[in-house]
């Protein structure tokens, strides 16, 4: 049989010096541009505005859409191209222009398409796309996006809360916050457009971040039951993630797979959502090995477990027990 | 062995749903054929595709009081949907979505429209219809001081210098205006009229020097009309809106503005017109309106009215023959006819140089009577077909070549048991879109794109399973006992795998709209199936496999 890093005895925990000073660096480059250039950028959906996807015949000169835009009183709009040559977006989120959108989202959108239709001809530049979002709405949206986000971490917090004794649980929450940290870093620095689409990627990566590390804490779980008499927690923790070790890498690569062809194949309104989702997966993996064990043990070593402490009999009892279902029943009792 | 008969007679079973819920069907359906729209009967997949995927637009409405507080909005909305319902069904949309959402707002969805604009237009006019007689008592005059007073009190006028400089130009431009207008016009009366109207543009002058009203308001063609230059045409709206002008209005007069501009050479005018403020008739006793053709008169919109509506307008307008009658659409002048004779149970509406479209639409509008509180737009997405299609094909070929991918990741590592994991993930694409299917639910562009992700995430468990599987071998177990072993200690990581992400796609369900919803739901769909796939459907398969083999052959995992 094929086998991929099979039998390793890589010692992950030693290098968490390393792997946090990455981790800090990026989050520090995250702030800094942040503070550079302010806040991530928002799509139309959360500050409202209009959005257009042009279609030219011929490819246009840029100049001249802008200054056909000002003209039509539409100022400092974003014209960007947009996959292909000829395509273009235009969005118009000026206070003025948002404000205007109050008396009707349509308005900004009909004195764009006319403009251009004026300037172009009207066979020569067709409107695919359009998305008009009056700033009510623009607000709302940001907030249930707001709120989604916070009910979401909420639950996979009880979830793991409910799953594991608090040490595990509290290295569980700590890793998957260290992702979604990581993820909005990295929204900021490569200035993806945070729209409904990419905050779904957030949430789907919160679910799968935390999916990440419950793998491997089942393993220490498991692990630690057979520890040997002096082996360290340390020790424990890089055994079970060698053995976790080719799961972890088979897995990221057919999620991986998933998310590359959606990148690449998917078309432009995608790009953004497989762009986070692409970064997320391999943040999650790696913080579910370099995050999330130096942590526990961070934790072991401030509040040290006892033996006759009831986690490690809930471990003997969960593992006595034939079924996995009966496992986790016996931990919800010694949980709460 | 009984078990494992049963295991694959549910199966089996669950498959022939899924493929038979997925089998292309003949629907009737309202389809697009040049532009217009038919029933027809066509045969396809019964999977809903989502605006962004087919085209079309969706709208989201609001009670509009800008104007006007509106006492009980949720009423009015529940109104307002039924009028806005009829229209939509009279338009032609397939399968159109019209909901309230909350009791603030109306969801409007048009799958397949592709002039986005004049939709949004059948939607949102509020089609309020008065017929209105025009005023010839020149009560506009006598309180044209008064108007100069107030406009100039509230510090409204118009550029001196514009005046200055434009003021011969604008004379020039109102009495060409007004004969080019009556030599087109066939009616012998219209053109008596306008002369009358050229005669007092030039004969009176500027009453107050410098009064908004007075330098810029001409008197038009026909009694109760005044055409308004475009420059000053912001101006003197503002002046008009203005409370103390409210309060200054002639006693049962009302005024209103025509639809369209008029344009002479370089200029162009608005008109303003003085009407009778109680209407004869408004628009709810009309019964019927059609479009039609009219050789001299271009397009117009015949109405037919009911029978007290049909009496009511021939004793009035019995009244005022010779008079001019404005047809008011939404407190705008349509047209202002000469009534000739009494006008019984049967009028048309004249469009002027309207296109036989427009004169349909507003058959249509009249037809499906008016909107009981204006409405606006708080957000609207349209999509083209073309991009919608566009899209479809690309998120079919990422799905393509994802399942390619993973299926040369998966048979090339695990070999035997990769082409296990791979007959469970051709399953578990079926039985992922049956569920998509039964539930109705709707395939939206991130739908696709979490469609993908899902089997990315749905080879995890047989991952899990495998890896498991491997070690157990490796401490010598039997292969009976591995696979036993292998799917036992999995199972707790993969329930949790996708109890964690099925928790965060129900708060996405939750707070989400539309394309967000249809990723909430795949993902959903795509977990739950996996979970059956990849435990229950592998295991069987690792099943068939065990009573098949005797001995110690070796399992290529």
């Amino acid at each position: 049989m094929l086998r991929i890093f099979h039998n390793t005895k890589y010692e992950f925990v030693k290098h968490w010096r390393l792997a946090a000073g990455l981790t800090i660096a990026f989050i520090v480059l995250g702030l800094v541009t942040f503070g550079i250039t302010g806040g991530v950028k928002y799509s139309i959906d959360f500050t409202g505005g209009t959005l257009m996807q042009v279609q030219f015949k011929q490819a246009p000169d840029v100049a001249i859409v802008r200054s056909t835009l000002d003209k039509a009183g539409i100022t400092g709009s974003e014209i960007q191209q947009y996959g292909t040559a000829t395509e273009y977006t235009i969005r118009a989120r000026d206070e003025k222009q948002v404000e205007a959108q109050d008396a009707g989202a349509e308005g900004i959108s009909k004195l764009i398409s006319a403009a251009l239709e004026q300037q172009f001809g009207a066979g020569n530049v067709m409107v695919v796309r359009t998305e008009a979002v009056g700033p009510k709405v623009g607000s709302e949206l940001r907030a249930g996006a707001f709120t989604a986000m916070l009910i979401a971490s909420l639950f996979t917090l009880m979830y793991l809360a409910i799953r594991f004794d608090w040490r595990f649980g509290a290295a569980a929450v700590f890793s998957t916050a260290h992702d979604i940290l990581l993820t909005l870093a990295f929204i900021k620095m490569f200035n993806v457009e945070v729209s409904l689409t990419v905050v779904a990627a957030i949430l789907t990566l919160l679910g799968y971040s935390a999916n990440d590390t419950i793998i491997i804490f089942d393993r220490v779980r498991e692990d630690l039951k057979k520890r040997a008499k002096g082996e360290s927690l340390a020790h424990v923790l890089d055994r079970a993630i060698n053995e976790t070790l080719p799961r972890s890498v088979m897995t990221h690569a057919t999620v991986l797979a998933s998310t590359l062809a959606l990148l690449f194949l998917a078309g432009e309104i995608i790009r953004p959502f497989a762009l986070v989702m692409t970064f997320g997966v391999f943040v999650a993996t790696f913080s579910s090995i370099y995050v999330a064990g130096p942590f526990l043990i961070w934790i072991e070593s401030k509040y040290p477990r006892t033996t006759s402490d009831s986690t490690s009999r809930a471990v003997n009892a969960g593992t006595d027990a034939a079924a996995g279902k009966g496992a986790r029943k016996v931990e919800r009792v010694v949980a709460r | 062995m009984a078990n494992l008969k049963y295991r694959i007679l549910l199966i089996v079973g669950l498959f022939a749903a899924s493929v038979w819920a997925l089998f292309p069907r003949t629907v009737v359906e309202r389809v697009k054929r040049d532009g217009v729209f038919v029933y027809d009967t066509v045969r396809r997949v019964p999977l809903k595709r989502g605006l962004d995927l087919q085209g079309g637009m969706h709208l989201t409405l609001e009670v509009d009081e800008s104007k006007q507080a509106v006492a009980n909005k949720s009423e009015a909305l529940d109104r307002a949907l039924k009028v806005v319902r009829q229209r939509i069904d009279e338009f032609g949309v397939s399968e159109p979505v019209v909901q309230k959402a909350g009791n603030e707002r109306l969801i409007v969805e048009l799958p397949g429209i592709d002039d986005a604009e004049r939709a949004q237009d059948v939607v949102q006019k509020s089609a309020f219809l008065e017929f209105q007689i025009t005023d010839k008592t020149q009560a506009f005059e006598k309180v044209m001081p008064r108007f100069d007073e107030i406009a100039k009190n509230a510090g409204l006028s118009t550029a001196s210098e514009a005046k200055a400089s434009g003021d011969t130009t604008k004379k020039v431009g109102v009495t060409s205006l007004l004969t080019q207008k009556s030599d087109s016009s066939k009616d012998s009366t219209g053109k008596a009229v306008a002369t009358t109207g050229a005669d007092s543009a030039t004969t009176t002058p500027a009453a107050v020097v410098g009064g908004l009203f007075s330098t810029n308001v001409q008197p038009g063609q026909i009694p109760g009309q005044y055409i308004v230059p475009e420059a000053s045409y912001a101006a003197i709206e503002r002046a008009l809106s203005l409370p103390a002008t409210q309060d200054a209005m002639p006693p049962g007069k009302v005024m209103r503005w025509g639809v369209d501009s008029l344009v002479s050479g370089t200029q162009r005018f608005f008109a303003l017109y003085v009407l009778d403020s109680r209407p004869i008739i408004t628009g709810e006793v009309l019964t019927d309106a059609r479009p039609s053709t009219d050789p001299v008169e271009g397009n117009v919109v015949q109405f037919t009215l009911n029978n007290e509506g049909a009496r009511r307008f021939k004793t009035e307008t019995g009244k005022h023959v010779k008079d001019n009658m404005a047809i008011v659409l939404d407190q705008r002048v349509v047209t202002a006819p000469v009534l000739n004779s009494a006008i019984g149970r049967n009028g048309q509406i004249t469009l002027g140089g309207g296109t036989l479209q427009a004169a349909q639409d507003l058959a249509l509008v009249l037809r499906a009577g008016a909107l009981p509180v204006p409405l606006k737009v708080a957000e609207v997405r349209s999509i083209g077909a073309s991009l919608g299609a566009d899209s479809i094909n690309k998120g079919a070929l990422a799905l393509a070549v994802a399942f390619l991918l993973i299926v040369v990741i998966m048979i090339g590592y695990y070999r035997f048991a990769g082409m296990l994991a791979v007959a469970a993930l051709l399953l578990y694409l079926v039985y992922t879109l049956a569920v998509l299917a039964g539930f109705h639910a709707v395939l939206t562009l991130p739908g696709l794109a979490g469609f993908v992700l899902s089997i990315g995430i749905a080879v995890d468990a047989n991952v899990l399973i495998f890896e498991r599987i491997r070690e157990e071998l490796d401490h010598g177990k039997s292969n009976r006992l591995a696979i036993d072993e292998g799917f036992r200690h999995a199972m707790s990581a993969i329930i949790d795998t996708s109890a964690t992400t099925i928790l965060s796609g129900m708060v996405l369900y939750q707070y989400g709209t539309g394309p967000v919803r249809g990723f909430a739901v795949t993902l959903i769909a795509g977990l739950v199936a996996s979970l059956f796939t990849s435990i229950f459907v592998s295991k069987t398969f690792f099943m068939i496999w065990l009573s098949r083999t005797r001995g110690n052959q070796t399992l290529s995992i």
